[in-house]
C-alpha cells in the first residue's frame, strides 16, 4: 500500500517535490542553513533577500524581535525589525551556486530588492548566473531603512510594474512579485506586477504592527535604544489575513496567476487551507523560527495521509476548492437558520456558554444550578454558535437546522 | 499542575510548599474555566472566593487577587498554605471533568505573596463608632470575627492568653507546613484595621463575661478554642508520654531542648495533628516513628496528601491497632505493647467499637510517646459553663447564628465545632460577626 502521496507541484513551470518552501528571511540566511532545510525535507527555499551593499549598506537593529502573547500562550505572533540580508552580495551568490550544485533537485528562488533599475537588473542577472530557478521581487519588506524600498515600492503600482518589467527583460527566469498586505486592496498592485510581466504572486509579507509596549518605560517593543516602530508582524495571528488576501488573488478574474501562499503556516492543516484558497506554493518562516526546520516532516506526512485517505492524486485537484465558496455577504442564504444543540452527557456544567450567551448574544442558554447543566432555549437561540466556541469541551455543542417558518428570533435581535 | 512537596524541606523545617511563581500562576490561572456558578467559591467555608481571585490573576490583576483573598479571609495567607483544598474548593472544580483540578492553593499562595511583596494598601482602620466588642481568644475564629467587625466600624479588643495571636496555626502547625511569615502577615493586616490585641490576657474567671458586658462591651465572642488534650489512662504519669499540643509547640519553638536523634517515637492518633507530630518527630531526627491508630489506612481522618507525605518520610503505620500495655521503668516508658483491631460495627470509628484480633499482638521499643487523640475546651469555658450551654466534650452550644442564648454572647470556631479546619473557623467568625452586628443594631433600634 502506498504510504506517501505525490505532493509535487508545478509552479511557473518548475517542479517542486512538495509545495513547502522557506520564505525569504533569517531561516534562509546562508548556504549551510538552507542545506539543512533541504535535508529536513523542504521542497524549496526563497533565499534571504539579496541587495547590493554598494547601493545601500544594511545594518540590522537590535533587539529586533517582539512577540504577541495571548495569556499563557506565547508567540501567537511575531514582530520583527529585520532588514534584507546584511551579507556581502558575493558571499550570497557563492552560497546560491553551491546550493544549486549540491541540491540540483531542490528549488532555489532568489529574492531580490533593488533601489534603482540598474540594481534590479544586476541582482537578477547575478542570481540567474548562480543557478537560481526563479526570482522573487521583494516589494514588501515593511521596515527597510532605505527610504524608497520594500513596502513603499509595493504600495506604488507604477513602481511595481516598472521594476517587474525591468527584471523580466533582464532574465529568462520566472518572476514572482511579493505583495505587501499593508494596503486596502492587493489586487491593483498584483495586476500592476502582471502588467510588468510577473509569472506569479506571493502573499503576504508581514503586516505593519505593534505587538507590545513596555508599560513602565512607555516604550513600544522591540525597544531599540529608546525607540521602536510599527514593523512586520507574522505567525499564526496573521494567517486569517493572509488567507483573505490569497483568496482575493485567486478569485480575481483578471489576475489568473499562480500564487505562493505565505502567512502563519505551521501545520499541514494550515498548509492545506492555503491550498484550498488558491495557493499552489507555500512559504514558511515564523513556524521555523519557533520550532525549527523539522516541522516540515509533519506537514509532508499529514498532507500526504490526507490525500491518500481521500484518494487525491495531485494537489492540483484541490487547489482553490474552498475559494469558490467565498461570496459577498449580500448573497448569504438567510432562510437557512440553525440553533445550538448542547450534549447533556458531555456538558461539564461550567456555564461559560451561559455567560457568553447572556452577555454577548441572545440570552438563549439556561443554566440549571442544581444539575449544573446548560440547555438551549430554541425559541431565543439565534444560531450564532458563540456557545460552541467558548465551550471547553470541544465536541459538546453542535447545531441543527430549524424551520425558518417557525423561527421568530430575527425580530428579537 | 502541582509540584510535589519537597520532603527535604520538612527535614529542615522550611516551608514545604512554595508559592507558584508568576509564570506558573499565569499558566495555572489560564486552565481555569471561569465557571458561571463557581463551585470552588461555594466550596470555601470562609468565603475566600477563589473563582474571583483566579479570574483576577488570569487578567493580570494580581494585586486585585491579593485584595480579594485578604479582604474575604483575614487568614488568607495561612489558609493558602494549610487549607485541605482537595476536600474543599479543588474538590468542586469543574476542570476535574477534563483534567486535574486547578491548583487553587498554589494560586492563593502566589496572590497572597504578591500582595505582600508589592505592598498592598493596608486594610481600612475601623472608625470604632458602632460599639465595642470583646473577643476571647485570638485564634482563627477570633481574628476573623474581629476583622469582619472592624470592617463594620466596631471597636475590637481581642483577649489572648498567649504572647502572640494566631492560636493553633501559631503554636501547633509545624513550620514546614506553615511558614511563620504567613501568619505574621495576616496578624499585621488585622492590626492595620485598628483591632487591639491584649496579649497574656486570659479571660477565665467565672464572672468574666458578665464583667465584660458591664464594662462597656456591647457583645462578647468566645473563640477560645480547644486547649486540653485527651490522654490515655494507660500512659498517665509517665514522663516521656506527652500530648501533641506540648510536643508540636516544643518542636516549633524550642527545638534545641529536645534531642530525638536515634530515638524511637510513637504517635497515638490518625488525624492531621498526629501526622504533623510524626513528621515533626522525623524531622527532629527520630530514627523510627510509629503512627498507631484505631482507624485503618483508608479510614484515617488525616488528609490523603498528609498520609502520602508520612509514607514518603518512612513513618511506620500501625493503622488499625491499639495500645494494650506499657513497659516502663521508674516512670519512663521503654516499650509499648499493642494489638491489631477491627470494628465490631463497620463505619463507626470510636474506641468502644474496636475489637482486638487475637494473635496479632506486637511490641515496639519507644523513647517517646506523643498522644494526638483530640482536645477539648479548656478551663475558660468550664468556668463560663455555669451560664453557657455545653455539650459533648464541653463544647459550647450555639444556634445557627453562633448565638449562645445569653444576650450579647456569641461563640465560634473550635470551641463550638469541636475542632475543625482554620478555614471553617474563619467562616464561623465571619458569620458570627454578622450576627453580632445584627444583635447590636436590633438592640439599638429597639431602644
Amino acid at each position: 500500500m502506498k504510504t506517501r502521496a505525490d505532493l509535487s507541484i508545478n509552479f511557473c513551470g518548475i517542479k517542486f517535490e512538495n509545495p513547502f518552501c522557506l520564505s525569504s528571511s533569517p531561516v534562509s540566511n546562508h548556504a549551510e542553513m538552507c542545506a539543512r532545510a533541504f535535508d529536513a525535507g523542504w521542497g524549496g527555499i526563497v533565499y534571504k533577500t539579496l541587495g547590493l551593499e554598494k547601493s545601500f549598506r544594511v545594518v540590522m537593529p537590535s533587539p529586533r524581535l517582539s512577540v504577541l502573547n495571548y495569556m499563557d500562550k506565547r508567540f501567537v505572533g511575531l514582530q520583527n525589525a529585520e532588514q534584507i540580508t546584511d551579507r556581502p552580495i558575493k558571499d550570497n551568490i557563492r552560497d546560491i551556486a553551491w546550493l544549486k550544485k549540491n541540491y540540483p533537485n531542490k528549488v532555489l528562488i532568489s529574492s531580490i530588492m533593488g533601489y534603482t533599475d540598474e540594481d534590479w537588473i544586476e541582482l537578477a542577472k547575478m542570481s540567474e548566473d548562480a543557478g537560481a530557478d526563479m526570482l522573487e521581487l521583494n516589494f514588501s519588506c515593511p521596515q527597510m531603512a532605505h527610504p524608497s524600498a520594500g513596502h513603499r515600492t509595493g504600495q506604488d503600482f507604477h513602481a511595481v510594474a516598472t521594476f517587474t518589467e525591468v527584471v523580466k527583460k533582464a532574465t529568462k527566469l520566472p518572476v514572482m512579485a511579493k505583495m505587501t498586505p499593508n494596503i486596502t486592496d492587493m489586487l491593483p498592485v498584483a495586476l500592476a506586477a502582471k502588467d510588468g510581466g510577473a509569472d506569479a504572486i506571493s502573499a503576504i509579507n508581514t503586516i505593519k504592527a505593534i505587538t507590545d509596549i513596555d508599560i513602565n518605560s512607555f516604550t513600544p517593543l522591540p525597544n531599540i535604544h529608546g525607540h521602536s516602530s510599527a514593523t512586520g508582524f507574522s505567525g499564526p495571528s496573521v494567517k486569517p489575513v493572509a488567507l483573505r488576501f490569497v483568496s482575493d488573488l485567486y478569485n480575481s478574474k483578471p489576475l489568473q496567476l499562480p500564487i505562493s501562499g505565505v502567512g502563519g503556516i505551521e501545520t499541514w492543516i494550515d498548509a492545506l487551507q492555503f491550498l484550498l484558497l488558491g495557493a499552489t506554493n507555500l512559504q514558511v518562516t515564523t513556524g521555523i523560527l519557533r520550532y525549527g526546520y523539522r516541522i516540515v516532516e509533519d506537514m509532508i506526512e499529514g498532507l500526504s495521509d490526507y490525500m491518500i485517505e481521500r484518494n487525491i492524486k495531485s494537489l492540483d485537484e484541490i487547489i482553490g476548492k474552498a475559494a469558490q465558496k467565498l461570496t459577498d455577504p449580500s448573497n448569504f442564504e438567510t432562510r437557512y437558520q440553525v440553533v445550538s444543540v448542547i450534549d447533556e452527557e458531555k456538558c461539564i456544567g461550567c456555564g461559560q456558554c451561559f455567560i457568553s450567551c447572556h452577555d454577548g448574544a441572545n440570552q438563549a442558554i439556561k443554566f440549571d444550578p442544581a444539575k449544573r447543566k446548560a440547555t438551549v432555549d430554541e425559541e431565543r437561540c439565534v444560531g450564532c454558535l458563540l456557545c460552541k466556541h467558548v465551550c471547553p469541551v470541544w465536541d459538546c455543542v453542535s447545531y441543527k437546522e430549524v424551520d425558518t417558518q417557525l423561527v421568530k428570533h430575527a425580530a428579537i435581535f | 499542575m502541582k509540584k510535589p512537596v519537597d520532603p527535604v524541606k520538612i527535614g529542615q523545617f522550611e516551608s514545604m510548599r512554595q508559592p507558584l511563581d508568576l509564570q506558573a500562576a499565569i499558566k495555572e490561572s489560564n486552565r481555569c474555566l471561569l465557571c458561571f456558578d463557581a463551585p470552588c467559591s461555594t466550596g470555601c467555608p470562609a468565603g475566600t472566593d477563589p473563582a474571583k481571585f483566579i479570574r483576577q490573576i488570569k487578567f493580570y490583576n494580581y494585586k486585585g487577587a491579593a485584595r480579594t483573598i485578604r479582604n474575604n479571609n483575614i487568614l488568607g495567607s495561612v489558609c493558602a498554605h494549610i487549607c485541605p483544598v482537595e476536600k474543599l474548593c479543588e474538590k468542586q472544580c469543574s476542570v476535574k471533568a477534563l483534567e486535574d483540578p486547578i491548583n487553587i492553593g498554589g494560586l492563593q499562595r502566589f496572590a497572597s505573596e504578591y500582595g505582600k511583596t508589592f505592598a498592598l494598601e493596608p486594610l481600612e482602620k475601623s472608625k470604632k463608632n458602632q460599639g465595642k466588642i470583646a473577643i476571647i481568644g485570638g485564634g482563627p475564629a477570633g481574628m476573623s470575627c474581629a476583622s469582619a467587625l472592624a470592617k463594620l466600624d466596631y471597636e475590637i479588643v481581642i483577649f489572648e492568653k498567649e504572647e502572640h495571636a494566631g492560636g493553633v496555626p501559631k503554636w501547633n502547625i509545624p513550620e514546614f507546613r506553615l511558614p511563620g511569615e504567613a501568619l505574621a502577615y495576616d496578624v499585621k493586616n488585622l492590626l492595620d484595621q485598628g483591632v487591639e490585641i491584649r496579649h497574656k490576657s486570659a479571660v477565665e474567671s467565672k464572672d468574666a463575661i458578665t464583667n465584660l458586658l458591664k464594662d462597656g462591651y456591647d457583645a462578647v465572642f468566645i473563640s477560645s478554642g480547644l486547649s486540653v488534650p485527651f490522654k490515655l489512662g494507660l500512659l498517665d504519669g509517665f514522663t516521656n508520654a506527652v500530648d501533641y499540643i506540648a510536643f508540636l509547640r516544643k518542636v516549633k519553638f524550642d527545638r534545641g531542648s529536645i534531642n530525638l536523634n536515634g530515638k524511637n517515637v510513637a504517635i497515638i492518633g490518625g488525624g492531621s495533628v498526629a501526622i504533623d507530630s510524626a513528621l515533626s518527630a522525623n524531622a527532629a531526627g527520630a530514627s523510627k516513628v510509629y503512627l498507631i491508630s484505631l482507624e485503618h489506612l483508608d479510614e484515617l481522618p488525616a488528609d490523603q496528601e498528609e498520609i502520602n507525605l508520612a509514607r514518603l518520610m518512612n513513618i511506620i503505620f500501625k493503622a488499625g491497632s491499639q495500645i494494650t500495655g506499657v513497659n516502663a521503668h521508674e516512670k519512663i516508658i521503654s516499650g509499648l505493647t499493642g494489638i491489631e483491631t477491627d470494628w465490631i460495627e463497620p463505619g463507626k470509628f470510636i474506641p468502644q467499637n474496636a475489637r482486638q484480633i487475637s494473635g496479632t499482638e506486637f511490641k515496639i521499643n519507644v523513647d517517646l510517646v506523643v498522644q494526638a487523640i483530640g482536645t477539648k475546651p479548656g478551663n475558660e469555658v468550664l468556668n463560663f459553663s455555669k451560664a453557657l450551654k455545653t455539650k459533648g466534650k464541653g463544647i459550647v452550644e450555639v444556634d445557627d447564628n453562633f448565638d449562645t442564648g445569653i444576650p450579647g454572647v456569641f461563640a465560634g470556631g473550635d470551641v463550638v465545632n469541636g475542632g475543625a479546619t482554620v478555614v471553617q473557623a474563619v467562616g464561623e467568625g465571619k458569620k458570627a460577626a454578622q450576627s453580632i452586628d445584627n444583635f447590636i443594631k436590633n438592640r439599638r433600634n429597639s431602644l
